[in-house]
């Protein structure tokens, strides 16, 4: 498999703190890659070097094409028109500049409507847009995004989603995020960093199974005795179950935690819908990258 | 050629900026209103000193307050140039791209010295007044807007370069006043030594002393090397400035 960026034992120091240490991982090209981490990681730095926007300490990187790059703030000027403004980042990027495909990139990030409306004046998720227009105009092929639906409502957010995996046609995609949810909608391949050292990288399935040693399923139930909390331990070898009276709902809520991996999802819902128990709602607790970060440490 | 084109695409995004914004016409009136009202006195006192002449009284006066005022003016102009894109987050936008750290600092420094060009373009209506009245001494008039033009080119780089420093406008302007009037005041300074050629090395250093003689109409040679070196020296000092978020 192609390589798009080779990252090689990158350092960052700053005086009395190292940003970055030894950080190594590679993105395949034509994949989106998500890079995770809490707030203060070295997500920023990274990026920011792969960029060239600031030097390594030491260490070494490879990007295979041209980069495009949205910052954590977009790099907006508020007084421009959205057309201006790509035409004026288009211009100091490619040395020629061709105006259908401004308009064709507008049509792919959705800014047609408001090419002509100054870019203070739109919403945050709009400005975004033209943030991640700014990083296509030139037509490169990487782009690194650096928490692109950070602050941004719900729809934005699926807007942005989407948006993304729309570009995945043409480009290679790196990009940012403390979403764990984001980054499982999206990417194939993920790296996880945190104070300026690589946790994992590789591939979303194998990261989010290797980490997980058991399974923790919510149920809500009409109701549930302590007989059943025995049988099920006993018929199922579940670890734990967490009972939770829900006073306003009138019913029952179970936290289930099983021994190792194996998926007794199926029968566990088949003992759960009994008349006696009444089975309201049933779902797989998903950690988030907190949980993730948490466990680590332990 | 393409060198130029990709500076003059940034300086013509910045004078649409510029002059969409109302600063750069506040400046102007209060400019102006000074300079006439200046211009105005200037004239009926002419009128009673019969033996001074036109440009005596009036035209070497009042360039020597056209400079003076620019010195509180251009820092006002120049303040936005790297504070304001520092502040935007766009700076790193511009390093980004194709064009130079150099291309950046001309790019901000024509658009800059044109928006004071733009200021000190409605003066040329006073030589045009004079002029109705009979007034020909036109080699002072243009040597001395010359000079003048050459001052507002220092100024602005040492704006910019102030600009570069900091991305709050307020403490870019405040700096870039204080570097202005400083080495307008070193040559008052120099009055503490008895050291002739010290006095002579400090004076050549600073801006009115090379000023003065355009506006009595001398060009000479050193003092065009003075401007360019100037200039040459703070974008230099912005270059670095530049860099050094490199280092």
């Amino acid at each position: 498999m192609e390589l798009a960026i080779e990252i090689e034992k990158l350092c960052k120091s700053y005086p009395g703190r190292m940003a970055l240490d030894n950080v190594t991982f590679n993105v395949k090209k034509g994949s989106i890659h998500g890079f995770l981490g809490p707030n203060g990681a070295g997500k920023s730095t990274t990026m920011k070097i792969l960029s060239g926007l600031i030097p390594e300490t030491s260490g070494k990187y490879s990007v295979n094409g041209k980069v495009g790059f949205l910052p954590e703030h977009p790099p907006v000027y508020p007084n421009m028109s959205v057309i201006d403004y790509l035409k004026f980042v288009y211009a100091i990027y490619a040395p020629v500049v061709n105006l259908a495909h401004i308009d064709e990139v507008m049509t792919k990030t959705g800014l047609t409507d408001v090419k002509d409306r100054l870019i203070g004046n739109l919403s945050k998720g709009y400005q975004q847009r033209v943030g991640i227009a700014q990083a296509i105009v030139h037509s490169p092929e990487i782009i690194i995004l650096d928490e692109p639906t950070v602050g941004l409502d719900p729809v934005a957010i699926a807007d942005i989603r989407a948006l993304i995996l729309e570009l995945k046609k043409d480009h290679t995609i790196l990009f940012s995020s403390h979403q764990l949810h984001d980054v499982e909608l999206l990417c194939s391949e993920i790296t996880l960093i945190n104070r300026g050292e690589i946790v994992v990288s590789g591939a979303i399935d194998t990261i989010l199974n290797s980490l997980k040693t058991n399974m923790i399923i919510k149920a809500r139930v009409k109701s549930f005795t302590s007989e059943h909390k025995k049988k099920m331990i006993s018929e199922f070898g579940v670890d734990a179950v967490e009972v939770t009276e829900d006073l306003e709902q009138k019913n029952t809520m179970l936290r289930i935690s099983t021994k190792g991996k194996t998926d007794i999802r199926s029968e566990l819902a088949r003992f759960l819908v009994e008349p006696s128990i009444g089975l309201l709602e049933f779902i797989e607790e998903r950690g988030d990258l907190e949980d993730l970060f948490k466990r680590m440490h332990q | 050629m393409i060198y130029t084109q990709k500076i003059m695409i940034l300086a013509k995004k910045e004078l649409k900026d510029a002059f969409s914004s109302p600063l750069i016409y506040v400046l102007t009136g209060l400019f102006s209103l000074m300079m006439g009202w200046l211009f105005f006195n200037y004239l009926l006192q002419s009128r009673q000193m019969t033996t001074t002449t036109m440009t005596q009284g009036v035209i070497t006066p009042i360039f020597g307050n056209i400079n003076f005022i620019f010195i509180f003016l251009c820092p006002l102009i120049t303040m936005r140039s790297f504070a304001e894109e520092k502040k935007q987050h766009t700076l790193d936008l511009l390093l980004r791209s194709q064009l130079t750290e150099m291309q950046i600092i001309l790019g901000k420094f024509i658009s800059n010295l044109s928006m004071v060009l733009f200021m000190l373009a409605l003066t040329l209506l006073f030589p045009l007044i004079l002029a109705f009245s009979g007034y020909s001494d036109w080699g002072v008039v243009w040597s001395s807007y010359l000079g003048i033009v050459l001052c507002l080119m220092a100024y602005t780089s040492v704006g910019i370069f102030c600009s570069s420093l900091t991305d709050n406008q307020i403490v870019a302007s405040l700096l870039t006043f204080c570097i202005l009037l400083g080495s307008m005041l070193l040559v008052i300074s120099v009055n503490a030594t008895n050291n002739y050629l010290l006095a002579l090395m400090v004076q050549y250093l600073t801006i009115p002393f090379h000023y003065e003689g355009f506006t009595r109409g001398i060009l000479k040679s050193y003092s065009l090397v003075y401007f360019a070196t100037y200039l040459a020296f703070f974008f230099l000092l912005t270059l670095k400035s530049l860099q050094s978020r490199k280092w």
